[in-house]
């Protein structure tokens, strides 16, 4: 386990390298840069900001102090939110994401594996239709048009829910945004958990496990779970991939001051520091969830051997 | 001697896309208490079908009408939780496929004692003593070491040995064995029948053989059904019905068997 963890960990370092440095290539093509304004400043002041930032120097070798501050923790200055840093504005906004992120993961894990057993044991039923036609939906209406709609009805009409701000974390300014966040992936895990489910039901060894009279309620907490569960675990890292862009959206329609924003306007102000940070932070979290679904997994599977 | 089965008008039926199959068609016989009943047929004669209907085991879209009785009790007539009392504690399984037949995430141990521990209400520890003991019924070595390994772990003939081991937790009147040899090469197949003889001497357990290889069930069966399209062909005396067939079908299935192995 711990030599995993240790190899994952050397593998993460050029990853993320590679990572930089296309973020870094990528940003440096796009038109512009972070001081390009309508009204041209004039020569000596845009001269002294270069100086200022490093962007006279080559290239390489801006990629190479670049590096070289990140290797100490430093992820630079905003080019755009003067006076802040980028690990300022990050540190400011990750809990933020992080809250909305890990609520919106867990209730979709949860409920989507928990409506997915339920509709495979009750297969063709009409709970069976509903939550497989519910979910249809929710695998098609993308979250930036079920957020609107879910504020609109709970949110101005019901008047139930307040549909935007952080409000210091209150709960109910988080419920909209993680349904809306969550809807989506709940979908697709209860739709993958059902079937994963009956293929498990109709394996040899839940025969087995009836030919022992087994009581159905242990058959399906004993041995189907477990194996019936294993789709959903390899699933986890896309699925926050998912919801790390979802989040982006979502933050937006509801007035979080998450990280999801920054990126968004990092990008299309040019402020490379904090595109390629926001960036670093999204690529070490989504590694770090590849590598808790990989021990789950092997958790969950004596079949499987942690190399 | 005492009848331990008495199946009467014994009809299956799967609902399938395609309409309704007949898989076993209106059939009677009995078995009697010891006795090690061989039942031999092509694949889709319906062989298994009949044991899976009578223990509830069916798949979801199979239906049994007729009257199944074992101990005096139609087994027919239960509901699933009733049937589900019986099996593993009166009626023990032995499927076809040991590498898969298995709870793959379950360690051995766990696998044997769930079973007493469910049925007879055992406290762990006595139903452990019990595994050990059905573990050396079925003659595996190393049982401590045994009992924490994982099915993917042991060889098909060992997983073959533990679904044996399996099937006796609970000391039942009776097993169905779904050939328990055929994915196994000959010389564990020769161990395996081995087991079921000794059972049958010692243990006074009701065998039901089921199996498409005459030889398998010349081996150990005292009496033998030869099933066809669901239909019983022939019954009798194991011995009689082989040496000297009177169906034609009969005749086909043993001409099946090399000259030189008679």
């Amino acid at each position: 386990m711990i030599q995993l963890i240790i190899k994952r960990l050397a593998i993460a370092i050029p990853t993320l390298i590679i990572i930089i440095a296309f973020v870094f290539g990528l940003m440096r093509v796009a038109p512009g840069g972070p001081f390009t304004n309508e009204r041209a400043l004039p020569p000596e002041i845009e001269q002294k900001i270069n100086e200022a930032y490093d962007l006279d120097k080559p290239l390489i070798q801006q990629f190479g102090i670049y590096l070289s501050k990140i290797a100490k923790g430093d992820l630079g200055p905003s080019y755009k939110y003067k006076d802040f840093t980028v690990n300022e504005l990050i540190l400011s906004g990750f809990p933020i994401s992080l809250t909305l992120g890990i609520s919106a993961i867990i209730i979709s894990l949860l409920l989507g594996s928990l409506l997915g057993i339920i509709a495979a044991i009750k297969r063709n039923t009409i709970f069976d239709y509903a939550v497989m036609g519910v979910s249809l939906i929710g695998i098609c209406v993308p979250s930036f048009v079920l957020a609107p709609i879910l504020s609109l009805f709970f949110g101005l009409y019901l008047g139930f829910l307040p549909i935007s701000g952080w409000n210091g974390g209150n709960i109910y300014n988080l419920i909209l945004p993680v349904v809306s966040l969550s809807l989506p992936q709940i979908a697709i895990i209860s739709r993958m958990m059902r079937s994963s489910t009956i293929e498990t039901l109709n394996s040899n060894f839940i025969r087995t496990a009836r030919a022992k009279g087994i009581p159905k309620r242990r058959i399906i907490t004993k041995h189907v779970i477990r194996s019936s569960i294993l789709p959903i675990i390899d699933y986890l890292a896309p699925a926050t991939a998912g919801l790390m862009t979802g989040s982006i959206i979502i933050e937006q329609i509801f007035g979080l001051p998450g990280i999801g924003r920054y990126f968004v306007v990092g990008a299309l102000q040019r402020d490379y520091t904090l595109v390629s940070g926001v960036m670093i932070l999204y690529a070490s979290l989504l590694m770090f969830l590849i590598l808790l679904s990989d021990i789950l997994r092997a958790i969950l599977d004596p079949r499987v051997k942690i190399k | 001697m005492q009848t331990i089965l008495n199946v009467n008008d014994l009809s299956v039926n799967f609902d399938t896309s395609q309409g309704l199959i007949k898989a076993v068609d209106n059939i009677s016989f009995s078995i009697k208490k010891g006795e090690c009943l061989g039942i031999a047929g092509e694949s889709g004669s319906g062989k298994t079908q009949t044991f899976f209907s009578i223990t509830g085991i069916l798949s979801d879209n199979g239906s049994a009408t007729g009257i199944a009785d074992f101990n005096n009790v139609d087994l027919l007539k239960l509901t699933e939780k009733e049937l589900s009392e019986i099996r593993g504690k009166k009626i023990g399984f032995i499927f076809q496929d040991p590498m898969t037949s298995l709870t793959p995430h379950m360690n051995i141990g766990n696998q044997l004692i769930e079973v007493s521990m469910i049925h007879k209400k055992n406290t762990k520890k006595d139903a452990l003593k019990k595994a050990k003991e059905v573990l050396d019924i079925v003659k595996l070595p190393r049982i401590e070491n045994l009992l924490k390994k994982y099915p993917h772990e042991l060889s098909g003939g060992m997983r073959q040995r533990v679904m044996i081991g399996i099937s006796l937790m609970c000391d039942p009147l009776f097993i169905v064995a779904d050939e328990p040899t055929t994915a196994l090469d000959v010389t564990t197949q020769k161990e395996i029948l081995k087991i079921f003889n000794d059972l049958k001497k010692y243990k006074d357990i009701t065998i039901a053989l089921i199996s498409h290889d005459i030889g398998v069930i010349s081996e150990v069966s005292d009496t033998i059904l030869i099933m066809n399209e669901g239909r019983i062909i022939e019954k009798g005396n194991c011995k009689e019905v082989l040496t000297s067939p009177k169906h034609e079908y009969t005749k086909h299935l043993l001409s099946c068997v090399p000259e030189w192995m008679k």
